[in-house]
């Protein structure tokens, strides 16, 4: 104990005001706590202002710069120049707006905004510092920590901010760079790498694994490849970055090593949660192997104490943090409710898009089980055609007894899929319930009526199976 | 450094337990708080949860061992105290990521995360039911179409869950609350010889010497229970701490204590083979007999005689529970003058119970059903409470024991003296 410490009382405390985060604290202001809010850097965390909402904001405009190309086969004439700097006052606008529509609802629901950052120095105290470097402490009755996580760095590629990045410096580029050489095919490298290869720049993929997106569908990372690689993307899979020096990215795999151009190296090898800055183990929650937080189905840690979002175990996206909120926000309320989804959709918002929600009956965990799937291929989709982009598919899976399991499709648009995906799964949905509603035509949505015929044997717009 | 678990004194004056079973074996890696075994003192089985966290080394005895007071139970290596550095785990991860690797051990927590994803087949305001009814949703199967468990598959659950069976009055599925709910395993046991051990050792030894010891007489009886259970309806609605918790067993259990009071013999029991001396208490200790998974446990509500009929519902229902769920203590079971056994839960009509040694009787409750009665000439159909009551002929005669039933009957017709104090 420090002698001659101070600290006020708090009745909830929440640590980040990410999508966890200002959730949290909104949800258990609802239920009448009094909330106090601990951020070291803005309202709306990661996603909102150097994640989530800048990328797609980013994917928008270079799909725009790019219409040039697309559009030549129908008969469209485009041509285009990007101005980086508009675009960053553009995407950096957005931000504040949201930024600010979150802070405004933190403020109606009396929530005590305090920025600084927050460290546990007993179970039920933390010591926030603010920028000045003045501490104030804090006791409180319950916290819920919601501190996110970080890029993850490479010791033998450090970032400098200029010629090796990562990926929030990659959001806000003043030029588009020539050659950009991206170490890390997941879902952020190949994002990215869309987003600069329609900017115009020659992008690379480096991947340690033998696909991109390791751990997603085999299939849909081989179509994914494709697309890419029309884009004028490479990517060299199993190979891992060695080092970077005059302009040049040295990678090697067991055999060989080579060398990459590049006057950008973007760093994007995922992300690490970022348990140890706020010290979770202070307040008696104890962390796995990979520095996540561990908890139970109320996302509870310790007596008095929640982790959500990054911090626990499950793909770091922002929708599982904000599911997460409600239930922890819940369980400190005393209200009942658990964090146990049957599915967690994963968007990725690359040039074909990407869906996967629930079982993947190709994946290593489902082997040996017995589902049912069928494969529409977007060819015979009319919505697809009139999109310009007819390469892709949906596979929807039903267990034996006909309940909708899992959905992975591939294509222009399919992200917006994963919502009548999700809600299927979740509530149990069968393949009849899904022949039963009525999708608008034409929309991509009709592809998951026409998969579910497929399974019932009566296929529609295919000959046979 | 191994931490060596001695066996805590969990009860007053306990000097050895013996161990039931254990629930962790060498090598096994424990929880704080997590229970290591179970262990059996008198007549109360007790978990022990484990002080600290880490591996199970070595386990001193076998089941059906009895271990002393203070002897070493188990021993546990505890990890390392001091909580993982900042620095190290900054190492760790960034060692991992520099090498290929990594994207291996990343895919295989994603992988782990998402097979932990329960595969339910109900829509989320289900779940949600289920959470609030208590019901675990796993355990349903469901009745909609391609399995899909409904609103009223849990709802169903949840009330089945309560009672044993499908009510068939009124207040069957109270009279049941206070027993467990049907167990599958009932009356299995593998073909074979088995030791003797636990709580059934303990039955085995304490019926034997009360069969043989105490010369039984049965009474047996029925009596119109439209009043009682008129009564009870009235009772819930009062606002009052325990009203809720009135269920016709604390209402036959007021009675009974009321009797007590006026037939101290009642509550009294005979020391010595055959007869040496008499004791009478000063106080009333109400037993209740509760089956649990382990077999029959008593708990006792000490000092009945200085309590209302609320006090009474309220306390019963709470050493019910915790006997149920085996969490009672040694002090909770002991010191019983009378027993009340409610094999009426379990669906019985008439049964002839044995009476514990040190004590004097024993009330018998039968199901509630309604049965024909002739009332004034006719014969009509009433809920009827069958009560048999058995007593030590040492020191209770038939006037004695036949002035003790009709006193509870009695009360249980114009259950409004149970409200009257004195």
């Amino acid at each position: 104990m420090v002698v001659g410490e101070v600290s006020s009382s708090v009745d909830l405390l929440v640590i980040g005001g990410g999508p966890g985060g200002y959730a949290a604290a909104l949800n258990a202001s609802r239920l009448g706590r009094t909330v106090s809010l601990v951020e070291s850097r803005l309202i709306g965390g990661t996603c909102l202002n150097v994640g989530c909402i800048p990328s797609k904001a980013l994917i928008e405009i270079a799909d725009l710069a790019s219409l040039g190309n697309s559009s030549k086969d129908l008969g469209v004439k485009i041509s285009t120049s990007v101005d980086m700097p508009t675009v960053n006052k553009h995407i950096k606008g957005l931000v504040t707006d949201l930024s600010n529509g979150i802070s405004f609802l933190l403020d109606k629901a009396k929530v005590d905004v305090i920025n600084g950052t927050a460290r546990f120095t007993r179970p039920n105290r933390v010591a926030v510092e603010n920028k000045e470097g003045h501490l104030e402490h804090l006791e409180f009755r319950d916290a819920i920590v919601a501190t996110g996580s970080s890029p993850i760095t490479l010791p033998n590629l450090p970032t400098d901010g200029e010629m090796i990045v990562d990926s929030e410096a990659l959001l806000f580029q003043d030029s588009i760079p020539d050659q950009l050489t991206l170490v890390g095919g997941g879902y952020i490298g190949v994002e990215l790498a869309t987003v600069y290869a329609k900017l115009g720049s020659r992008v690379v993929i480096v991947e340690t694994e033998e696909q991109l997106l390791p751990g997603f569908n085999k299939q849909l990372s081989k179509k994914l490849e494709n697309g890419l690689r029309s884009l004028g993307i490479g990517i060299c899979l199993g190979y891992r970055a060695v080092s970077f020096d005059q302009n040049e990215l040295i990678i090697e795999n067991s055999k060989e090593s080579s060398a990459i151009p590049s006057d950008l190296v973007g760093i994007v090898a995922g992300r690490k949660p970022n348990s140890d800055t706020v010290n979770i183990v202070e307040s008696g929650a104890s962390l796995l192997s990979t520095g996540h937080v561990k908890v139970d189905s109320q996302r509870r840690a310790a007596e008095h104490i929640f982790a959500i979002g990054d911090l626990t175990l499950g793909p770091a996206l922002a929708h599982k943090a904000t599911a997460e909120a409600k239930v922890a926000a819940d369980a400190a309320c005393g209200v009942s409710n658990a964090f146990e989804p049957n599915c967690i959709p994963m968007v990725v918002f690359s040039d074909p898009q990407i869906v996967t929600v629930g079982v993947d009956p190709d994946s290593d965990e489902y082997s040996g089980m017995d589902f049912n799937s069928f494969r529409f291929p977007f060819s015979a989709s009319s919505r697809a055609k009139t999109l310009g982009d007819e390469s892709g598919f949906i596979n929807v899976v039903s267990d034996q007894e006909g309940t909708i399991v899992g959905f992975q499709a591939i294509g222009k648009h399919v992200a917006e899929l994963a919502g009548e995906a999700s809600l299927a799964i979740e509530t149990a949905a069968s393949i009849d319930d899904l022949i039963g509603t009525i999708h608008a035509h034409p929309t991509m949505g009709e592809t998951i009526l026409e998969a579910a015929l497929g399974l019932a044997g009566e296929p529609l717009h295919l000959s046979g199976k | 450094m191994a931490f060596e678990f001695r066996l805590p004194d969990i009860g007053e004056g306990l000097e050895d337990a013996e161990i039931v079973s254990w629930y962790v074996s060498p090598g096994d890696v424990v929880e704080r708080d997590q229970s290591l075994l179970e262990v059996l003192t008198d007549k109360a089985s007790s978990e022990l949860p484990s002080p600290v966290a880490g591996k199970v080394l070595k386990l001193s005895g076998q089941e059906g061992d009895r271990i002393k007071v203070g002897d070493v139970l188990i021993e546990i290596e505890e990890p390392p105290t001091t909580p993982p550095q900042e620095n190290s785990l900054e190492e760790d991860l960034e060692i991992e990521e520099s090498k290929p690797e990594r994207d291996n051990s990343r895919i295989e927590e994603q992988k782990n995360f998402i097979t932990v994803a329960p595969k339910v087949k109900a829509s989320p305001a289900t779940r949600k039911l289920a959470r609030e009814l208590t019901v675990d949703i796993s355990s349903i199967s469901g009745t909609g179409s391609s399995g899909r468990i409904t609103n009223d598959d849990v709802r169903l659950a949840a009330k089945s869950d309560n009672t044993s069976s499908r009510p068939s009055s009124p207040i069957d599925s109270e009279q049941t609350s206070s027993f467990m709910p049907e167990r599958s395993n009932l009356g299995f046991m593998e073909p074979g010889e088995h030791k003797v051990k636990g709580v059934r050792g303990v039955i085995a030894k304490n019926m034997s010497a009360a069969w043989t010891e105490i010369p039984h007489i049965h009474s047996l009886d029925e009596v119109d229970a439209s009043l009682l259970i008129d009564f009870r309806n009235r009772l819930k609605k009062v606002t009052r701490q325990g009203a809720s918790k009135i269920t016709p067993l604390s209402i036959i259990a007021a009675a009974t204590v009321r009797a007590l009071k006026k037939y101290p013999m009642m509550n009294g029991h005979v020391v010595g083979n055959p007869a040496e001396k008499i004791i009478i208490p000063p106080s009333i200790n109400l037993g209740i007999a509760v089956a649990s998974e382990s077999g029959l446990l008593v708990p006792v509500i000490s000092e009945a005689n200085s309590i209302d009929i609320f006090e009474l519902a309220e306390k019963i229902s709470e050493l019910v529970e915790l006997a149920r769920e085996r969490k009672i203590t040694v002090e909770q079971m002991q010191g019983a003058t009378f027993t009340i056994t409610n094999y009426g839960a379990l669906g019985g009509r008439w049964a002839l119970p044995i009476i514990s040694l040190g004590q004097a009787g024993i009330l018998g409750v039968g199901k509630i059903e309604d049965r024909p009665v002739a009332v004034e000439g006719k014969v009509e159909a009433r809920p009827t409470l069958p009560i048999v009551l058995g007593a030590d002929h040492r020191l209770i005669d038939g006037d004695v024991a036949e002035a003790f039933k009709n006193s509870i009957m009695n009360d249980l017709l114009e259950p409004l003296n149970l409200l009257v104090t004195e």
